[in-house]
């Protein structure tokens, strides 16, 4: 992986370019499309808690609001840029556009490692990012949620510090909260379970029955964990997850035959989703470097991680038995390693649809907070389940007559409904 | 019994979709389900050809929610802890409303009922009925709903809350009770969830079939002419409630359709006959009651099925002015739902039919069987008719001989003799007698009287100790005024049961099909003795046996040496001996 010379940005209007040709649009529509309407780059002063004060630098991007509000995660990560946020609010439009929510693509977030901050630490972070903003958030311009290394708790620092400043309840301005305090009851499963739900539609179409079905999962946050837990459920066995070391810096993949067991694994595992080495040793599993999990003779490969981890340098190590790939993280292929991919027929579910379940369900959320009426979690994951499994169908659909790949096709339909979007307001 | 390879798995097409008979994941479809299974393509090929256009015969569109769904409903939401306690039913099922289906499931329901708006039966199919050769009639709930709700969510949730219900039923107190007389044991049990379109026509506010039925291949108690082979049926107007639980309904031979049953007078028979009907409540949302299996039904009356023309089809007037019935509704007068055009006319073959399929089944179960089944008739012309089959469940018939003198029917250790004994074998193990106190007895307490017992059942069923049980008026009605309104589960630790008729009662018995299927399958001996029979029930001996316990209209005597009591089936005679 070459990460020094990726950038995320550069991918996602590289597949916009492609996408505008297929679609033949007009230059200014191109130009409106291709780099977000508006972007916000600020410092935040924070004293910590010894006493000294350092500065972090603090982002939202709004990608295109024409569909309805801007809607986005935030993430906390060292490594955070303003073209990978400029590529994830680019993605955040196309996805919601795709699941034919009434919201545009937004994403933001803290050049930060919450590892080495204190809660204490972050709240503040939180409240500072939020006075930033404040005037150009909200239920109706832009809703925030949590994303890389952020959580409920976060949300809701976030939520009192804008109801502070606003002097009123607007529980609808940020989703992924607590559920008891505005969240929504499945929103946690929601990203996990929507991507199985695709999945389980893609083995389908390929004519594999989910029971005995092999997968290797990337990253063992929540995304990951819960589309391990649903995929056992729908009768298919993990055999591989990789993640994060902090310690010492690198990540690695812990394997098991037979099969990893979740919940001995969540048990031994921190809140960013890095397993303990040693006590997975204990219990059995195979340490092997984290590159690994990419290498594995499985049916199904899941990176749900982070962007840019399948490339033209590992795309061959993928065994010649795996037949589909659901990108739970947003932007893990490279275009070369797409390419590669599709060569060889293996069935791609794009990170725009697979993971869409969480911004789905984020839009369920918004939807409960602003009428302050919460629905029961039946209710919640039969709409969700609904709504992947109409969307999938539409893409293989649309890809299948059009002769395009998932992937093109999921951006064709989505980008069409953008570009209509700002046609009907008279912008372009 | 597992998925079934010719089961296609539900696609999210409920009546668009290629197949009619779908399964939603992996595991068992049930005893119910399984029945229909069995019998869907066999329909088609050897039945359902030879009636159109007369009679379209169909299975009606169902998708079964395997057990699958269940093991993961009771495991992720840790039910099996409140399952087992001893909470209150209504508790209980309170835990199962509060909890989750499985993320899995949910989605094929919302897609199901966004495309459907007419009303659903959501049935239990269980795996203990599975076994095909145990009784289990009426253990679980089955919830209609009327599903014409404007909004998606709205349908979605009631139909949840349905399904929820029926996973609960398994752990009542009945069923618990019910299977611990089947020496079954809880944990076995799974269960499956039928949701299926409900065979029937929208009148106003009211949805039903216009004639449900029971069709049994052996008949325990033949009458006049006929043969217990020669089966029975039994049709009523509306919902089959009616038959299975209120034990309304024209029952007749197959063997001789245009006999009316055996009443004294026209009167009499007026006044046993059906003079109201369940339909699924179309109307304005009742009170808000998930726990409640009729939430969504209500009762109507004949004037109802009247204005909705339906009753030309199926009923005749009672003259008074000569004491005659006339047939159709052509004269002002009290209607008699006998099924005249049908039965006596052949307005459509439906006897013929029915005969055959209880042949069919009974070829295919390799026994005799009992059939549920609903109609839907041509409004303008009662022709052609829609023919929903519903159910299929065999029937416990015994072979053993026994031969019973009518001098054995009396004498000093006589305790009950009946000629009219249903059943049919000897039993030497039996010392527990349950019976209500005739001093007390009064049919105002009967429903006090149905608790007392529920409660003696349950120790006497814990305590493995079969017995016999002694009332008056019908058992397993669901009219407190005819009898002890019991369902089998409130008393399904006694072997025998005699049943005192009151007084002002007819001699015809008429419990629910469900009650009376119950007893039968169970091989529960059941005497009947009349007020104004040879035969009584010595009640100074029963009064001076040792008490065991006795509460304000109940007593529990046991007894030193066991009964011996023994019932021919072919003569319908049976006697209990005490020592």
């Amino acid at each position: 992986m070459n990460k020094e010379s990726f950038n995320s940005f550069v991918l996602a209007q590289f597949q916009f370019d492609r996408t505008a040709d297929w679609l033949g649009l007009d230059l200014p529509t191109r130009e409106l499309l291709r780099v977000p309407m508006r972007e916000y780059q600020f410092l935040i002063p924070l004293r910590l808690d010894d006493g000294s004060v350092k500065i972090f630098r603090g982002f939202r991007v709004v990608h295109n609001d024409a569909r309805g509000a801007g809607k986005g995660g935030i993430r906390f990560h060292p490594h955070q840029t303003i073209d990978t946020i400029r590529a994830l609010a680019m993605w955040m439009t196309w996805k919601c556009a795709l699941m034919d929510l009434p919201l545009g693509g937004s994403s933001g977030g803290v050049a930060c490692d919450p590892h080495y901050l204190s809660l204490r630490e972050q709240e503040h972070l939180c409240r500072g990012w939020v006075r930033q903003l404040a005037r150009d958030l909200g239920p109706q311009v832009d809703v925030p949620a949590p994303e890389l290394m952020t959580s409920a708790q976060h949300m809701l620092w976030m939520l009192d510090e804008y109801e502070a400043l606003r002097g009123e309840k607007t529980p609808g301005f940020i989703t992924g909260k607590p559920v008891g305090m505005g969240g929504s009851l499945g929103r946690v499963e929601a990203a996990g379970f929507g991507l199985v739900f695709s999945l389980r539609e893609a083995l389908k179409e390929i004519k594999m029955k989910p029971d005995g079905t092999t997968a290797s999962v990337q990253g063992f946050g929540n995304v990951a964990q819960h589309a391990v837990r649903l995929f056992e459920q729908v009768g298919g066995k993990v055999t591989c997850v990789s993640c994060w070391d902090q310690k010492d810096a690198t990540p690695y993949a812990y394997k098991k035959e037979s099969g990893i067991e979740l919940e001995a694994l969540a048990g031994i595992t921190d809140r960013f989703g890095g397993i303990d080495k040693e006590s997975a040793r204990k219990m059995g599993y195979e340490v092997l470097p984290g590159e690994a999990w990419l290498a594995q003779d499985v049916d199904i490969l899941i990176p749900a991680a982070v962007e840019n981890q399948i490339t033209d340098k590992n795309v061959q190590t993928i065994r010649p038995r795996v037949r589909i790939i659901a990108e739970g993280a947003s932007g893990p292929t490279t275009f070369e390693a797409d390419r590669v991919i599709a060569e060889r027929g293996i069935l791609v579910i794009p990170d725009i649809l697979a993971n869409a379940g969480g911004v789905t369900c984020s839009y369920f959320e918004q939807v409960q907070s602003n009428m302050n009426y919460y629905w029961e979690k039946d209710e919640v994951l039969g709409k969700l389940d609904v709504k992947m499994t109409s969307a999938f169908n539409a893409v293989l659909e649309f890809a299948k007559k059009k002769k395009l790949s998932m992937r093109e096709a999921a951006f064709s339909i989505a980008v069409a409904r953008v570009a209509q979007a700002c046609k009907d307001r008279g912008w372009v | 019994m597992h998925y079934q390879q010719s089961i296609s798995p539900f696609d999210r097409h409920f009546f668009t979709g290629k197949e009619k008979f779908t399964a939603i994941g992996r595991g068992s479809l049930g005893g119910k389900a399984h029945g229909l299974a069995l019998m869907k393509d066999i329909l088609e090929s050897r039945l359902a050809a030879s009636y159109r256009p007369d009679i379209d015969i169909t299975t009606p569109t169902l998708t079964v929610i395997t057990t699958e769904f269940f093991d993961l409903f009771m495991k992720q939401n840790n039910l099996y802890d409140v399952a087992f306690s001893g909470l209150r039913d209504d508790l209980i099922a309170t835990a199962f409303q509060k909890a989750e289906l499985p993320a899995q499931l949910v989605g094929d329901l919302r897609a199901l009922i966004a495309q459907v708006h007419t009303p659903l039966a959501i049935r239990s199919s269980s795996m203990l009925e599975d076994a095909m050769f145990e009784p289990f009639a009426s253990v679980y709930s089955t919830k209609m709903i009327p599903n014409n709700e404007l909004d998606t969510d709205s349908r979605f949730r009631k139909l949840v809350e349905a399904v929820k219900f029926v996973y609960a039923s398994t752990f009542l107190r009945d069923a618990k009770n019910y299977i611990q007389a089947t020496k079954h044991k809880m944990i076995d049990e799974k269960m499956a969830v039928i949701i299926q379109e409900i065979v029937g026509v929208r009148h106003g506010q009211r949805f039903y079939p216009h004639i449900s039925g029971v069709a049994r291949s052996y008949n325990f108690y033949p009458l006049g002419h006929t043969k217990p082979a020669d089966g029975v049926i039994d049709l009523a107007l509306g919902l089959g409630k009616m038959i299975v639980d209120d034990g309304v309904a024209w029952s007749y031979s197959p063997a001789y359709p245009q006999a009316n049953p055996p009443y004294n007078t026209l009167a009499e028979l007026l006044a046993q006959s059906q003079n109201e009907f369940w339909a699924v409540n179309m109307g304005p949302p009742p009170e808000f009651n998930p726990l409640k299996e009729t939430e969504y039904m209500a009762k109507f009356s004949l004037e109802d099925a009247e204005k909705d023309e339906i009753l030309r089809f199926i009923a005749s007037t009672y003259r008074a002015q000569d004491d005659k019935i006339v047939y159709g509704i052509s004269e002002k007068g009290p209607r008699i739902i006998d099924f005249a055009p049908i039965l006596k006319f052949d307005l459509i073959p439906l006897n013929k039919m029915l005969k055959e399929l209880l042949k069919i089944c009974e070829d295919t179960l390799e026994r005799m069987v009992e059939v549920e089944f609903a109609l839907t008739l041509d409004e303008h012309r009662g022709a052609p008719a829609r023919f929903g089959f519903l159910q299929v469940r065999p029937m416990v018939v015994s072979e053993t001989k026994v031969d019973l003198s009518l001098a054995e029917l009396s004498g000093e250790k006589v305790l009950v003799a009946s000629d009219s004994a249903l059943g049919n074998g000897v039993l030497e193990n039996i010392r527990d007698i349950v019976y209500a106190k005739p001093e007390k007895f009064s049919i105002h307490h009967s429903e006090a009287i149905a608790s007392e017992l529920e409660h003696l059942n349950c120790q006497l069923v814990a305590s493995s100790s079969p017995y016999l049980l002694v009332g008056f008026g019908r058992w397993g009605t669901s009219d407190p005024q005819a009898g002890i309104p019991v369902n089998f589960g409130q008393i399904c630790g006694a072997k025998v049961i005699v049943e005192s008729a009151l007084p002002e009662m007819s001699s015809m018995l008429s419990q629910g099909s469900h009650f009376f299927h119950n007893i039968t399958s169970f091989k529960v001996f059941y005497f009947s003795v009349s007020s104004w029979d040879k035969y009584k029930i010595d009640w100074d001996w029963l009064n001076k046996q040792e008490v065991v316990q006795e509460t304000e209209f109940v007593r529990h005597v046991r007894v030193l040496s066991p009964l011996k009591i023994k019932v021919d089936g072919r003569t319908s005679r049976g006697v209990i001996y005490h020592e």
